[in-house]
């Protein structure tokens, strides 16, 4: 009845369900607090959104030697408060800028992160940002982005300790659409859609 | 081997043996049930690399979920490529979608570049039904790291299963 492996049994069974227990405190006190603060209402101020569009010829940049691709890149000037999204449980916070876009035909669309962050501390989540280059060249499925218009957003992603995943996004006030620009200088090709 | 079951009537074996069984095929049907549920072939994966860290370390236990027919550009997913050994936890940066498909491009977060060298030979997007097997949305610390113990080290894990079976063929109530 009482073996060695039946009390190792015990031992390990009580600190799993201890672990458990204390987990599912950690979360729930943690998602109230999350939903107390009203963190999908948060505000961000965008003042402006510059993008440039150049031509790239590389595999990195989605082209190849004799077929070039547009490559769109970005800069921005916003501000914000992130700190609500701070609180015990908050491993890490992931603040990333998208921009969403239709296609060639009406059921395509896309969406594409031009910047992102990852940050630790509830002292670098104040966002102030000038001029600020975004991190990724990007580029479309097609060659082109044949000026179209795109939404712009800034949204986030709360990792925490333990629990799921929180997304969410901030209530832009100012630019909230861009134009892709034309290329300078360069002719217009036909686009080719890529299977 | 008979001496283990030494003073056990043969109906105590067949029941001991038929306990060891059921606790195996539940462990199974456990697993496979929630691959059901989450439209996933592995619903619970291990960390085992540092390319999302500080998000997720080495050990750390992801809950899968694969039920929406479309993933959303920041979600972090599980990928398999054809004839590329390990899955890979990484972020989707990038979603073209249609009606008919969804392409998408991913990166670590603690990568400096996007994960086209990791793809295939001349693939330059991942496809949402062929190669995601699911969408973390949970998430619970270091437990994990008792897999990848045992599966680098593979005698501990022969050694522990079949201590396993002995101990729990030899208990009796």
């Amino acid at each position: 009845m009482f073996s060695a492996t039946q009390r190792l049994q015990n031992v390990f069974g009580h600190f799993t369900s201890v672990f458990l227990m204390l987990a599912a405190a950690i979360m729930l006190l943690s998602y109230t607090h999350w939903w107390l603060e009203d963190i999908w209402e948060l505000p961000m101020s965008v003042r402006s959104v510059e993008p440039k569009i150049l031509m790239k010829y590389s595999r990195r940049f989605g082209g190849s030697n004799n077929q070039g691709k547009e490559n769109c890149k970005l800069k921005v000037d916003f501000d914000g408060d992130l700190t609500p999204l701070f609180n015990w449980n908050t491993k890490q916070l992931f603040v990333y800028l998208t921009a969403e876009y239709d296609g060639d035909r009406p059921d395509i669309s896309n969406k594409v992160i031009f910047w992102d962050q990852i940050i630790t501390d509830k002292k670098d989540a104040v966002l102030d940002y000038h001029n600020l280059a975004s991190l990724y060249s990007v580029y479309d499925t097609t060659n082109s982005f044949n000026q179209r218009n795109a939404t712009i957003r800034l949204e986030w992603n709360i990792q925490p300790y333990v629990g799921w995943l929180i997304y969410g996004e901030t209530v832009i006030d100012g630019i909230k659409t861009i134009n892709f620009p034309a290329v300078e200088g360069a002719k217009k090709r036909k686009t080719r859609s890529k299977k | 081997m008979v001496s283990l079951f030494n003073g056990m009537s043969p109906r105590g074996v067949l029941a001991q043996v038929m306990t060891v069984g059921l606790m195996v095929t539940s462990a199974f049907m456990f697993w496979k049930g929630l691959a059901v549920v989450t439209n996933s072939p592995s619903p619970i994966v291990v960390v085992l690399s540092g390319s999302m860290e500080p998000a997720f370390q080495r050990g750390d236990l992801l809950f899968l979920w694969n039920r929406s027919p479309r993933v959303n550009v920041g979600d972090i997913v599980v990928y398999d490529i054809k004839d590329k050994a390990i899955p890979i936890v990484h972020r989707v940066m990038r979603s073209h979608a249609s009606d008919r498909k969804q392409l998408l491009l991913t990166k670590g977060d603690n990568n400096p570049v996007d994960d086209l060298d990791l793809y295939g030979y001349k693939q330059n997007y991942l496809d949402r039904e062929e190669e995601i097997i699911g969408t973390v949305r949970g998430y619970l610390p270091k437990i994990g790291y008792v897999t990848i113990f045992l599966s680098e080290n593979a005698y501990v894990k022969k050694i522990l299963l079949a201590g396993l079976v002995v101990v729990s063929l030899l208990q009796r109530e």
